[in-house]
């Protein structure tokens, strides 16, 4: 037997001296293997067994009635690991499922899934802590073991190995959930929808294949390349990227289970990486949805696009496009096309990296992009051209003409602006909960236009720079739920506020620019605004940049009349 | 601290002062920087508040380590926010603390928005008081405070429809959300409902249509102990509406609402006078009529003053 069991076989053998640590392994291993009980648990059961072998009943009955198997071990509440030793049993503890992989293991000709995974203590984000990560294994396969819920594990015990600790999630565990998981968790050879992939993991799927072409990766060493292959598969949910390191043959539209697949996330993208343990075969059904008609539903949107998708199809309308002549390292003179686009759900650029085909200076231009990449800059997606082939010219707009790109503003809920991807042409709504008192005039560097600190600029390279003065606006829009940072441009500002830079200017010089924010509170503060512009996410938290601004005035007695008859009061 | 990951900056809840004032449990990590939570009666978990009124008060007070604070009280028609703005509050909101200040104390009736943090403390005995660390202020015209009454009424309102949705529901935020109750309500919602039991609404839909009468230019319903201060731009509207749709002819039904408001207020030792005129002027009655209708009331019988200024119905 492993020396896995070699603490447990210790304690047994102190308790019991002549019992043969050999048997005494066995019948742990036979505990761990047949009965999923992980040694801790089994302890006393063996120790139970090697007692009455000897015609001794345990000294101490804690237990009473039927359900004697059960240890009455004190329960051990606490709320870091470092509270815990090696021997603890019948731990309460709050944790974050980190990850959570469903293992199956063959239990006397039964498939039994013990999954196991990694989870952190302290795992409320509001409470601050030092975040330790121990790995666990379900013993009971408890439904509620999701990953990024947090969960309330009451009955679990420390195992020790190797000097690593570990959680067991027994089978007589109790786990109440304190905060749902994000993510779902699928049995595994289970096929999962495309549209539901989103966390890295192990996957099965069944699509059918929309795209495959031969790839090299080259070896960041120099020490040669690899040959793989790269493709798109779809079913009725989505389509999703995928990356081969075996050879991969199967004709672009059939329909293939891809069993065992690893999901890897390339900048914001998860994709599908098939490797030695993957196993696809061909699929049969009926009744799946023809190449075309997949093709046609895994059109992306705008919206959609994110840092590092790959293999995008898209219709979009340019609305400018400029060319841009420089020169590489190698000293070579180069071209690229670069413009904004649009389509219904909002707005982005494009870089074409050869001759587009089409006249530049007749915008817009409707367009259809096949395979196409998406960087992001700042953000802001841009769709990467590589080559004319993958552009295809539309007569007219799949949107039809009553939407009119140019000024269409997609309106987003301003929560879901705070959690999701940058976005540019959007509006939202929200009150005004603070003007910052850096609000006024500002003094920007000539050179890239940032703005000066103590008259002076933060970029290196820039020598000899003089302040200019602009007009900015700083607050915070917030609807309840979220906030952001909202920054109004000079346009926007002196529109909001009917005074032009000079008037501001020779405010602040009389009155100072304290009084001049106090002006500006005394007209937002609490109150609500419409705002559009884009925004830009980091992990530094969200801001818009407002291209225009207005404050929604309501009519409080229409609006009070309307409150009382919907909630009838009278 | 390692930690890079900036704080999440916590949203603000329009609020009127009876809801937050009524609080008595609080939430707060043990990290130095984590944020603390005022939970109200309807699962409001706040840490922000966006407020308005009347301001009424605003005074020094000398600490004992020599630092002055000022402490001031917001009037809404729900009650009374307090708020102290001390040596750390920003520069600009004690130097608008001491303009405002001078003004109300040559009588000036300012009417104020503020957006605040809130404040949480509990003494030995354990009372628990509430109050505002303001962080932004101003002085606004009587329509943004008209509109400011009714969006803090709204959400209030929805607030009290998902307290009483959650009370039938299983105390899991999973219950919750599969009831359509909002995400930033649920676990809020799940500690008032265990800290604070049944509660009675009725006092919160009376302050919401006190408020709504304001937002409608209706009879300003004086606030019950101070009828001295009226805002300029309802004491107009007052005129008109007294004129009176109100007759003689309405008088029975009026006495009839007086004798309803006397059931629904009374908590066993009858309803005082004030509270009494003061409801039924929300629900748009004249104060004068109503102050008749409840003598007639008690020259009848149906009423009886059990002790001076406190009525209550005769069984």
């Amino acid at each position: 037997m492993t020396s896995e069991y070699d603490i447990h076989v210790q304690e047994v053998i102190k308790q019991v001296p002549d019992a043969d640590p050999v048997k005494v392994a066995e019948a742990f291993g036979r505990y761990e293997k047949d009965f999923l009980i992980p040694p801790e648990d089994a302890m006393r059961s063996v120790l139970r067994r090697f007692l009455s072998d000897k015609g001794v009943m345990p000294t101490k009955s804690g237990s009473s009635g039927s359900s004697g198997s059960r240890p009455a071990i004190p329960v051990k509440k606490v709320s870091s690991f470092s509270e815990l030793s090696s021997d603890d049993k019948n731990v309460e503890i709050e944790v974050e499922i980190i990850t959570h992989n469903p293992r199956t293991t063959m239990v006397r000709g039964e498939e039994k899934i013990v999954p196991y995974g990694l989870l952190e203590d302290n795992p409320w984000p509001d409470k601050g802590g030092e975040r330790t990560r121990w790995e666990f294994k379900d013993w009971g396969n408890h439904s509620n073991v999701t990953p990024g819920a947090i969960v309330r594990l009451e009955g679990v015990s420390v195992n020790e190995y190797q000097g690593r600790m570990s959680l067991n999630i027994n089978q007589s565990s109790r786990i109440a959930v304190l905060r749902e998981g994000t993510r779902v968790v699928t049995t595994p050879g289970e096929p999962v929808e495309i549209n539901t992939i989103t966390s890295e993991g192990s996957v099965t799927v069944v699509g059918r294949l929309l795209a495959s072409r031969k790839d090299q990766i080259h070896r960041k060493d120099g020490s040669g390349s690899i040959d793989v292959v790269r493709g798109r598969i779809a079913d009725d949910s989505g389509a999703i990227g995928f990356l081969s390191w075996e050879s991969f043959d199967h004709e672009v539209g059939s329909l293939i289970k891809i069993e065992n697949a690893q999901v890897r996330t390339f900048r914001d993208t998860p994709e599908i990486n098939i490797g030695s343990s993957t196993k696809i075969e061909i699929y049969h059904d009926a009744n799946f949805s023809t190449a075309d008609d997949l093709a046609a539903q895994s059109i992306s949107k705008i919206e959609d696009l994110r840092d590092g998708s790959r293999d995008v199809d898209i219709v979009v309308e340019v609305q400018k496009m400029t060319k841009r002549t420089f020169t590489n390292a190698d000293g070579e003179e180069k071209s690229v096309w670069s413009g904004d686009i649009a389509d219904p759900t909002g707005r982005c650029r494009c870089s074409i990296w050869s001759e587009p085909p089409f006249d530049i200076d007749s915008t817009p231009i409707v367009m259809r992009l096949r395979s196409v990449r998406v960087r992001a800059w700042q953000g802001i997606p841009d769709i990467t051209i590589d080559d004319v082939s993958q552009i295809e010219l539309l007569a007219a707009t799949p949107w039809g003409d009553d939407i009119d790109l140019s000024t269409n503003v997609v309106e987003v809920p301003l929560h879901d602006l705070v959690s999701g991807a940058s976005r540019v042409g959007i509006s939202t709504s929200g009150f005004i909960v603070s003007v910052r008192e850096d609000s006024g005039i500002i003094s920007r560097c000539s050179e890239c236009r940032r703005v000066l600190r103590n008259g002076e600029c933060s970029v290196p390279s820039c020598s000899s720079y003089e302040g200019v003065d602009d007009v900015r606006l700083r607050m915070v829009l917030d609807d309840g739920i979220g906030s952001l940072s909202l920054l109004v441009n000079k346009i926007a500002a002196t529109d909001l506020l009917s005074m032009d830079e000079e008037k501001i200017t020779k405010e602040i010089e009389e009155n100072g620019s304290m009084a001049f924010v106090q002006q500006i509170r005394e007209l937002l503060l609490g109150r609500k605004m419409k705002v559009s512009g884009r925004t830009f996410v980091d992990e530094q938290g969200s801001m818009l940049i407002s291209d225009a601004v207005e404050l929604l005035e309501s009519d409080s007695a229409l609006d009070a009349s309307e409150l009382r008859t919907k909630w009838e009061l009278v | 601290m390692q930690s890079s990951i900036r704080a999440k900056r916590q949203s603000a809840w329009h609020m009127l002062a009876s809801e937050y004032g009524d609080s008595t449990l609080n939430e707060q990590g043990s990290g130095e920087f984590d944020p603390l939570f005022v939970i109200t009666k309807l699962g409001a978990k706040v840490n922000r508040l966006v407020v308005a009124g009347l301001l009424e008060r605003l005074e020094p007070r000398e600490t004992n380590s020599g630092a002055t604070i000022w402490q001031g009280q917001i009037r809404d028609p729900s009650g009374i926010h307090y708020f102290s703005v001390g040596d750390y509050a920003a520069e600009s909101m004690r130097e608008l603390t001491l303009q405002l200040a001078a003004r109300t104390d040559d009588g000036e009736t300012l009417m104020i928005m503020m957006t605040a943090k809130a404040k949480f403390f509990q003494n030995e005995e354990g009372a628990v008081y509430t109050s505002l660390r303001p962080e932004e202020a101003a002085i606004i015209p009587g329509s943004a405070y008209r509109q400011w009454l009714v969006k803090a009424s709204n959400d209030m309102l929805e607030r009290m429809d998902y307290q009483q949705k959650s009370l039938s529901l299983e105390k899991t935020v999973e219950a919750l959300a599969k009831e359509g109750i909002p995400e930033h309500l649920r676990s809020g919602l799940l500690l008032a409902n265990a800290h604070y039991g049944e509660i009675d609404l009725e006092s919160y839909r009376l302050n919401i249509m006190q408020a709504l009468d304001i937002a409608e230019g209706k009879t300003y319903s004086a606030p019950p102990k101070q009828t001295t201060v009226v805002d300029n731009s309802q004491e107009k509207s007052e005129e008109n509406d007294s004129s009176g749709e109100e007759t003689k002819d309405g008088s029975d039904d009026l006495k009839k609402i007086m004798m309803d408001l006397i059931a629904k207020l009374d908590q066993g030792e009858g309803v005082d006078f004030n509270s009494l005129l003061s409801n039924a002027a929300a629900r748009g009655h004249d104060r004068d009529l109503a102050e008749e209708a409840l003598d007639e009331l008690s020259a009848e019988g149906s009423v009886f003053e059990q002790r001076f200024g406190w009525f209550k119905q005769t069984s």
